[in-house]
């Protein structure tokens, strides 16, 4: 029979001074569970991990396998054998969670900070009959928002792979988020918990995800908490929660790509952090090491044309309500000042001698392309 | 010593929906104790559905659900709880429904139903294929909502009580080890099957090791029904994971070792599409009577390969990915092995039609007891509906029961004698193998009281399960750690099973005739004159086990032949 080397983590904390590794031998045959559970029937009955119904539906044997996040009961030894040309594969516990003994982790803190974020229905009597006799009507079309995050099965893999949580302590991680969400946008919950979840995913770190996608690639269900996040943060500025760096960020973005087609690094700092210095030190650095600064960037042609678009993409994605038109004409005042004519105008005079037949497209790509200035 | 109002052991869908409704009904200290986080339980792995006659369910009634529900238990279900089950069908739905669970949906908004077997109208609710998933999910959201206290990775070791109420329990910690007593007014059981008692071919999860039955039958309270057992036709054969029906719908064959097509000589007309039972029963027949296949001949083989990659691809994508990953066999090229695996326990905890035992402030609801509402087959989508019907049922009972109840005084006899017992396993010799010997028990209950049984078979199973009891003193703990040792839980889990087989098969032996899963080839018809009653287990202080009878409850279905 073929047979492939786990070198297992072992650790008990009554026993040992710190974790090591040891070695089984294990055929290659069925899942990653059938190797675990072969190695207690057979060979050391010692060795702890979770597992319960071997059929991908209860989410408790997650582990790492040569360090990626996997469910041992989903997981061919097969394969495993094949990806690492039957090299021995290194089983390790859950990261940021404290071990409890070998490969089992303790699953209490995730859980804590889940339930801060309110994952569950608070109904809302106009929707749901308090009647328990009544039923609630609800369309099959409007489950399909929250059709993904149903099927997260609190296995605390996107918890482990997580940059944020790596970061933030306090940062709920990127299963609690997709929980809360599914509520966000289920027409049976009442608004004042929906914004108590804005309020409490804000505290919770919300802004704190880097979006670095992991949580997409390793959830074995198919959740995507990373989009949840950013569909998250948009709820919180739409509902007016605009005080946090990452709010502004948002805000800066939106707000100065549609007055100007780009960002303004130079204004940055102080629109979310509220560095007042950092203007003045960056121009100064700049043009130390002869990069050419604008205060803000001239305004290029089709810019009216541009915002049309920019404006009607965001109202397709319902986010037009971001866009704060008080700024923009902040804006719009500071680059007629530094260039001493209204921005109308200035967008006309500026490119009036260049040629009028270019398509859109061209345009636009225009617009995108001198966006790094 | 924790000290608790009502105690709830077991997290799955009985236990956590009675938590619910304890938490919500009363101010009395509950906790739910679960050996695993509750999300894990098997609910979760319920994919079917969820029976009820809801208020737009045209032409259906509650009378026609507890019909069905009273002949596909083969008469032996207590129809006054069959009654009280049907009933609140739509009353849990709606409940649970207005709680968050995403049941599937008509287009005009209301919840979907679907055609079920043995049932005479479309009653079956669902959520896609992950009903008792999502049913869990909720129920666990609900639970946080209302602030639930959970004893999570806790393992019951005894049931405490004075021969008239319940006054305790005890309990291993398993995350940091050591034996806790626990004073309590109430205990509701809710710790699932024991399908695990024939452990090499069960579609149960590696835990449903009837902790709960277990441990009434050690407490010296009577279990009811328990040669019932539910096999599925089609299991894979190392592991007894499901092969849906529809592998055979889609027209895979089943063949024995001479590649024959075997169905036609026990359905000639509906071959691979007869009932359940009936081709569970033939791929038996086939495996004891010398054709089955593989070195041990202890499996048939069900054929795709005629239906090609394609087809197979778009309607079992599941079926290949498990066959591949669980039997090293892809149906595209190779047969499938499979077997009838062990699915659902009928018997159990033997309560009354409110979900009471004999002992005051002991319940039991789920699977793990018998009402009975399955009688000697449960209906496919009837699983569920029991289990919340009477998590909600004992949690208002044990409610009313704790309010009044005075308090207890549980004597810490147990505590020491559970100290003492594990201390034993983990200075016991050795000699045996427990999991050598749990397969063993595995391979006797398949083989003698599986899907076809038969007085001398059983009575030579019997002498084994005795021998293994005996053989079983000499297992052994090998990791002495207090913390998270598994290795001491699956040796309490295999002890477990090893109290539960012959209770098995005392009354498998003793009952005559052939009923629902019961199926003797000595008794091959049902005996209403001698038999239309319900089997009753105890276990004396001598450790023997004694078997007794009791009357079915009739009120309007008299018995008739089983007929579909």
């Amino acid at each position: 029979m073929e047979t492939v080397k786990l070198e297992v983590f072992r650790y008990d904390p009554e026993k040992d001074k710190a974790p090591y590794f040891k070695e089984y031998e294990v055929p290659v045959e069925g899942t990653l569970l059938n190797a675990l559970l072969y190695i207690k029937d057979n060979l050391d009955p010692t060795l702890a991990f979770r597992a319960f119904c071997r059929s991908e539906v209860c989410g408790s044997c997650s582990m790492k396998v040569n360090g990626k996040t996997k469910l041992a009961c989903k997981t061919p030894m097969r394969e495993l054998y094949e990806t690492w040309k039957g090299k021995p594969l290194k089983i390790e516990p859950l990261n940021h969670m404290k071990v409890i003994k070998d490969l089992v982790v303790d699953i209490d803190k995730p859980i804590e900070k889940m339930k801060t974020l309110i994952p569950w229905l608070v109904p809302d009597p106009r929707v749901v009959p308090t009647d328990p006799m009544h039923e609630s009507i609800i369309y099959p079309e409007e489950m399909k928002a929250y059709k993904d995050q149903i099927h997260c099965m609190l296995c605390f893999s996107c918890y482990s792979a997580c940059e944020a949580v790596e970061d933030n302590e306090r940062y709920r991680g990127p299963f609690a988020f997709s929980k809360a969400y599914r509520f966000q946008v289920d027409r049976r919950d009442i608004e004042t918990a929906k914004e108590k979840r804005i309020r409490y995913a804000i505290s919770g770190g919300l802004w704190s995800c880097v979006q670095c996608q992991k949580c997409l690639y390793v959830c074995p269900k198919g959740v995507k908490p990373a989009e949840d996040i950013q569909n998250l943060r948009g709820q919180a500025v739409r509902k007016g929660f605009t005080d946090k760096p990452g709010a502004k960020k948002l805000k800066h973005f939106v707000d100065w790509i549609y007055a100007t087609g780009q960002i303004n690094r130079l204004y940055l700092p102080e629109e979310v952090y509220g560095n007042r210095e950092a203007r003045e030190k960056l121009t100064k650095a700049y043009e130390s090491m002869g990069v050419e600064v604008w205060e803000v960037p001239k305004p290029t042609k089709g810019l009216m044309k541009f915002r049309d678009i920019y404006l009607e993409i965001l109202s397709r994605e319902e986010k037009a309500l971001e866009l704060d038109f008080s700024h923009v004409r902040k804006i719009d005042k500071l680059v007629s000042d530094v260039f001493k004519a209204d921005i109308c105008t200035i967008v006309d005079k500026v490119h009036q001698k260049e040629e009028k037949t270019k398509g859109l497209i061209g345009r636009l790509k225009e617009l995108f392309g001198g966006s790094d200035g | 010593m924790l000290e608790y109002d009502i105690v709830i052991v077991g997290g799955g869908g009985a236990g956590l929906y009675a938590a619910l409704w304890a938490a919500e009904n009363t101010i009395l200290k509950v906790a739910v104790m679960t050996k695993v986080y509750p999300t894990r339980s098997h609910t979760g792995a319920a994919e079917g559905g969820i029976n009820a006659v809801l208020t737009h369910s045209v032409g259906d009634s509650p009378e026609a659900h507890a019909y069905d529900t009273v002949k596909g238990s083969d008469f032996l279900a207590d129809q006054d709880a069959v009654d009280i089950m049907c009933k609140m069908g739509a009353a849990v739905i709606y409940d649970i429904a207005h709680r968050g669970v995403p049941f599937s949906r008509r287009p005009d908004g209301r919840i979907a139903q679907r055609p079920f077997g043995g049932a005479s109208f479309p009653r079956t609710c669902y959520a896609a294929d992950k009903t008792g998933f999502y049913i869990l999910q909720t129920l666990y959201e609900q639970c946080l909502k209302n602030n639930v206290t959970f004893l999570n990775e806790w393992f019951l070791l005894s049931i405490i009580h004075n021969g008239e109420k319940v006054e305790g329990l005890t309990a291993w910690d398993i995350r940091n080890g050591g034996v806790h007593l626990i004073k309590t007014k109430a205990v509701i059981l809710a710790t699932g099957g024991h399908a695990r008692v024939y452990w090499n071919r069960t579609s149960n999860a590696l835990g449903n090791t009837g902790d709960g039955t277990a441990a009434v039958l050690r407490a010296g309270l009577p279990v009811k029904d328990m040669e019932f057992i539910q096999f599925h036709p089609t299991g894979l054969a190392k592991t007894g994971i499901l092969v849906t029906e529809g592998a055979r719908g889609e027209g895979g064959y089943l063949r024995n070792k001479d590649g024959e097509r075997f169905m036609k000589r026990y359905a000639p007309e509906k071959m691979e599409l007869a009932p359940r039972d009936i081709v569970a029963r033939a791929i038996q027949t086939e495996i004891d009577e010398g054709r089955g296949c593989g070195p041990n001949g202890d499996y048939v083989c069900l054929d795709l390969t005629h239906l090609g990659e394609k087809r197979i691809n778009e309607r079992l994508p599941q079926t290949r990915e498990h066959a591949i990953l669980y039997e090293g066999v892809d149906p595209v090229k190779e047969p499938i092995p499979v077997a009838p695996t062990a699915h659902y326990s009928m018997g159990g905890i033997d309560t009354d039609k409110l979900g009471r035992t004999s002992i005051k402030g002991l319940f039991a609801a789920g699977e793990c007891a018998c009402v009975s509402v399955h009688g000697a087959n449960r209906l496919g989508g009837n699983s569920l509906l029991d289990v919340l019907v009477y998590g909600r049922l004992t949690a208002l009972e044990a409610v009313k029961y704790a309010d009044e109840a005075s308090d207890t005084q549980p004597s810490a006899s147990k505590l020491k004698d559970d100290e003492r017992r594990i201390l034993e396993l983990m200075e016991a010799s050795g000699k045996e193998s427990m999991p050598k010997l749990r397969r063993e028990l595995g391979e006797v209950m398949m083989k003698h009281f599986g899907v076809f049984r038969e007085e001398s078979s059983m009575r030579e199973g019997l002498e084994k399960i005795y021998e293994i009891r005996e053989r079983a003193k000499e297992v052994k703990v090998y990791d002495t750690s207090k913390k998270f040792n598994t290795d001491l839980i699956s040796v309490l889990e295999f002890l477990n099973l090893v109290e539960i087989a012959p209770a098995i098969a005392l009354p498998a032996i003793e009952r005559k005739e052939s009923r629902g899963s019961h199926a003797r080839k000595d008794y091959p018809k049902r005996d209403d004159e001698n038999f239309l009653k319900h089997s009753v287990v105890v276990k004396g202080e001598d450790g023997e086990l004694s078997l007794s009878w009791k009357p079915v409850v009739i009120t309007k279905f008299p018995p008739e032949e089983r007929k579909y």
